[in-house]
């Protein structure tokens, strides 16, 4: 063998064995994509705020620490930094800070998802002051209901606390006080003394400012659960929750891109139906981009540009199912929401509005016991109902909805109506025509021919004893 | 007194053993450093301008030099994060931890410092591959060969120290496997698995060793070895081979080029490069950490670096003690296999059973390599 010979093999083996080595790092490296690796770059001016900050607030440092913004050189000035004339600017250790972040402050960064958002009706949460739901926590319950309770989801709208003189207060640092009633919060709409909408860290908790956290339901199910609007419970009820649970290993909730049927196929969270990429469409942080109906009012209605909101919600499921199937949960899901309207909210509303057109209400609400009947129907038991069949959470939908909804407007509701009507023609047209309606005909018996149909059927499916 | 007529006059640099004066620069300056210095300037340029074999041009007979240049890297890069470093289990973590996040270029120097390791060992068995092929290990250069294989496991055994160092949960499971090999060596196993960890199992004793290991044993070991590799290699001289290829053999009146600066330039070049390779590597593939070593909990799948994926495969293939075996026996081969070679080329001359048996094994390292890397158990 010549030496040119050896110089060829050493050269094959060479490049076999360099080969071999891509091979490993590309098999490692897609290993290690699993498991994030932190590497922080902290700016000058931050890293005067860690010297402190890591030993008064060591949880903090170490959340930011493992941030992706950690990684980008976004610390605390970077975000903390503010304008001289800002009204809750103060100085600290030399610089013009201020303890609010802001969407207008995450925004110089994140001009499209700050844009989206303030689109949003997230953004308008805190619009809700003024409306029955506000009267009940903050006047009937008592403010600090509404406070510690309503705020903390919708938001407050931030001030600043003030001296008997009106000036706003400050410490013996001379750094403005913020009203207590109004800030610790970060409710989803919160007005803040920009004058911007909403608190990314409703989602994006502080300081770690999670993406996984924000694709959690759990996130979600800090305000949407509970008797009026139980999407969490929903959630968890449904296949796609359960899916989630069972399958939360595969979720790669980490991964910078979350492209469903891409970056993973395991299950649905509430991110990826409202929020989150397709193949199709980007990510969105106006969470009502997909939504079609609007569930929370009395009477249903379908909102604005819904068909292409439709369309939009129809290309996430297409992921998963086939085309048919979403039109027939549709088709469904419409049909629902209309009976909801159809049989109880129309009728109960006008049952209420020939009521107080006959001034047999007081102008003051929830003095009446059946305001708080009519309150319950549509806002606790109509919402879960509908809300129930949207997320497919047939629980929700029947026993803790339509069960209890019917059971509310017939033995509760109409009977309290009767009393609060005292025999007002106007008020008892209004209940004639709701009970001659074709759907509460069955309130006024069943034929020989209804019965026997039923009892057929118990008969056959239960056995021949359980019909006396 | 009689003076010595040719003694050079008081003060004048002389060459050792009382020789010839040493001729003076011509600048004031170099007067002076020489005078203070006094070294045979002639007699270094030419020990330095030694003509070397016109295939030193190519750029693969340089890899030699390669593992050296990553050597000083990581010399560098390791002092300054030892600056950091704290040897202790409850601290060793969170200290490297510190030095990726929060130290100003910790990040940046702990990467170049483990993407230089990397490349050395990937260099190491580069350069051995092109020694091994081409024969240049053989008389008279057999010491250098063992001295080389001595340099492969002090580089493999630098690596693995230092991946321990990390005290991730797969280095310390890792570290664990390695204590385990240890003690299934015939008669000397156990007691030097003790002498390795401190104790029975991997703990505060180990990462104390590992780091005086890392930082002192095996930096002093590669430094005395490489000095001793470099210093046989200018001895013996470049071996000279007998090319076809013109390119390689160059012309019959110019066969060799001066070793400096000719070839300490082409060595240069491939230093630029390599830095320009490591900060790349550094920028674009920083070095993480994972999750932090918990001795109550083993990891589903325990991996070493790839460096030792090969032999994790073939404890996996063959059982624990035949491996351990069988792998010292590998290990003795390589390092006497000049003297086999020998006695095998001494009966049967065009014997080219050394290339038949290393295409073998670069391929079994690249199979059970990649097996290794695939493997999920």
């Amino acid at each position: 063998m010549t030496l040119d010979q050896k110089r060829m093999i050493v050269a094959a083996l060479s490049f076999l064995f360099l080969g071999s080595l891509l091979v490993v790092a590309w098999v490692e490296g897609g290993k290690e994509r699993i498991h994030p690796k932190p590497r922080p770059v902290v700016g000058a001016d931050s890293a005067k705020c860690l010297q402190c900050h890591e030993q008064k607030t060591p949880v903090i440092a170490a959340q930011w620490t493992d941030s992706r913004h950690a990684q980008l050189g976004v610390g605390c000035y970077e975000c903390h930094r503010a304008d001289e004339k800002e009204p809750d600017a103060f100085q600290h250790e030399g610089k013009w800070i201020a303890t609010i972040v802001s969407p207008a402050d995450c925004g110089a960064c994140h001009q499209d998802i700050a844009r989206e958002f303030q689109h949003s009706h997230h953004s308008q949460a805190a619009q809700f002051i003024g409306s029955l739901d506000n009267v009940l926590g903050e006047v009937i319950e008592g403010r600090l209901a509404a406070v510690n309770g309503c705020w903390q989801c919708h938001g407050s709208t931030v001030a600043f606390a003030k001296e008997k003189d009106g000036t706003v207060r400050k410490d013996k640092t001379g750094k403005p006080m913020l009203d207590p009633t109004t800030w610790p919060n970060t409710g989803i709409g919160r007005v803040n003394l920009d004058g911007s909408r909403g608190a990314c860290s409703a989602c994006h908790s502080r300081h770690a400012f999670s993406r996984a956290m924000a694709r959690q339901p759990e996130v979600c199910g800090k305000c949407h659960m509970g008797p009026d609007h139980p999407q969490i419970e929903i959630y968890e009820e449904s296949k796609h929750g359960i899916a989630f649970r069972t399958r939360l290993a595969e979720m790669n909730l980490s991964s910078e891109s979350w492209v469903l049927g891409v970056d993973y196929t395991a299950a649905p969270t509430c991110a990826t139906c409202h929020m989150s990429a397709t193949r199709n469409q980007p990510v969105t942080h106006d969470v009502g981009a997909r939504i079609s109906w609007t569930l929370r009012p009395v009477i249903s209605r379908k909102l604005d540009e819904w068909e292409k909101k439709r369309e939009a919600m129809k290309d996430v499921c297409a992921n998963c199912h086939a085309p048919d199937f979403i039109a027939a949960f549709y088709t469904s899901f419409d049909a629902t929401v209309e009976m909801w309207n159809s049989k109880f909210a129309v009728p109960a509303q006008s049952v209420m509005d020939a009521l107080r057109a006959r001034h047999l209400l007081t102008p003051t609400p929830f003095d009446e016991e059946i305001e708080w009947s009519f309150y319950r129907l549509w806002h606790h038991e109509g919402r879960r109902a509908r809300m129930g069949v949207s997320m497919q959470g047939p629980d929700y939908t029947q026993w803790h909805g339509f069960f209890e909804v019917a059971e509310r407007f017939y033995f509760d509701f109409l009977p309290k109506a009767r009393e609060a009507g005292r025999g007002d023609p106007q008020v008892t047209r209004a209940l004639k025509a709701v009970l001659d309606s074709p759907e509460h005909a069955w309130l006024k018996g069943m034929s020989p021919e209804d019965r026997a149909r039923i009892d057929a059927f118990y008969r056959e499916r239960y056995g021949a004893e359980t019909v006396k | 007194m009689n003076q010595d007529a040719t003694a050079p006059p008081a003060g004048e640099p002389v060459a050792p053993h009382g020789g010839r004066p040493l001729p003076l620069p011509k600048s004031r300056a170099g007067r002076w450093l020489q005078r203070r210095l006094p070294i045979d300037l002639d007699a270094l340029r030419y020990s330095s301008n030694e003509p070397v074999p016109n295939h030193l041009k190519h750029w693969w007979w340089c890899l030699g030099g390669t593992p050296a240049m990553l050597f000083a890297v990581q010399a560098v890069t390791g002092i300054l994060l030892s600056f950091y470093y704290v040897p202790d289990p409850s601290q060793a973590y969170e200290s490297v931890k510190r030095v990726s996040t929060i130290v100003p270029f910790g990040w940046f120097l702990r990467s170049i410092h483990r993407w230089s390791s990397n490349l050395m060992i990937a260099a190491v068995i580069l350069h051995m591959m092109r020694v091994f092929f081409t024969g240049a290990y053989r008389k008279p250069r057999e010491l250098n060969w063992m001295i080389g294989i001595g340099l492969l496991g002090a580089t493999l055994f630098f690596g693995f120290t230092g991946y321990s160092l990390v005290y991730e949960q797969l280095s310390y499971w890792g570290a664990t496997v390695a204590g385990n090999l240890t003690e299934a060596v015939p008669i000397i196993g156990p007691y030097l698995a003790r002498l390795l960890r401190g104790g029975e199992m991997v703990g505060d004793n180990t990462l104390t060793r590992f780091f005086i290991l890392h930082i002192g044993i095996l930096p002093a070991l590669i430094t005395a070895l490489l000095g001793a590799h470099v210093l046989l290699f200018r001895l013996h001289g470049v071996t000279e081979f007998e090319f076809e290829s013109p390119k390689l053999r160059g012309s019959e009146e110019k066969k060799t080029f001066p070793f400096f600066p000719d070839h300490v330039m082409t060595e240069l070049i491939v230093g630029i490069g390599l830095a320009f390779v490591l900060t790349c590597l550094a920028v674009i593939f920083p070095v993480g950490l994972a999750e932090k070593a918990n001795p109550l909990q083993t990891p589903p799948h325990i991996k070493p670096e790839w460096y030792f994926f090969w032999t994790f495969r073939w404890l996996k293939l063959t059982g624990l003690t035949f491996a351990v075996l069988s792998i010292g026996f590998f290990g003795f081969l390589a390092l006497a296999w000049p003297f086999v070679d020998a006695a095998i080329r001494r009966r049967r001359p065009a014997s080219e059973l050394s290339v038949r048996l290393g295409i073998l094994a670069v391929c079994a390292l690249v199979v059970l390599t990649v097996w290794e890397a695939f493997a999920t158990h």
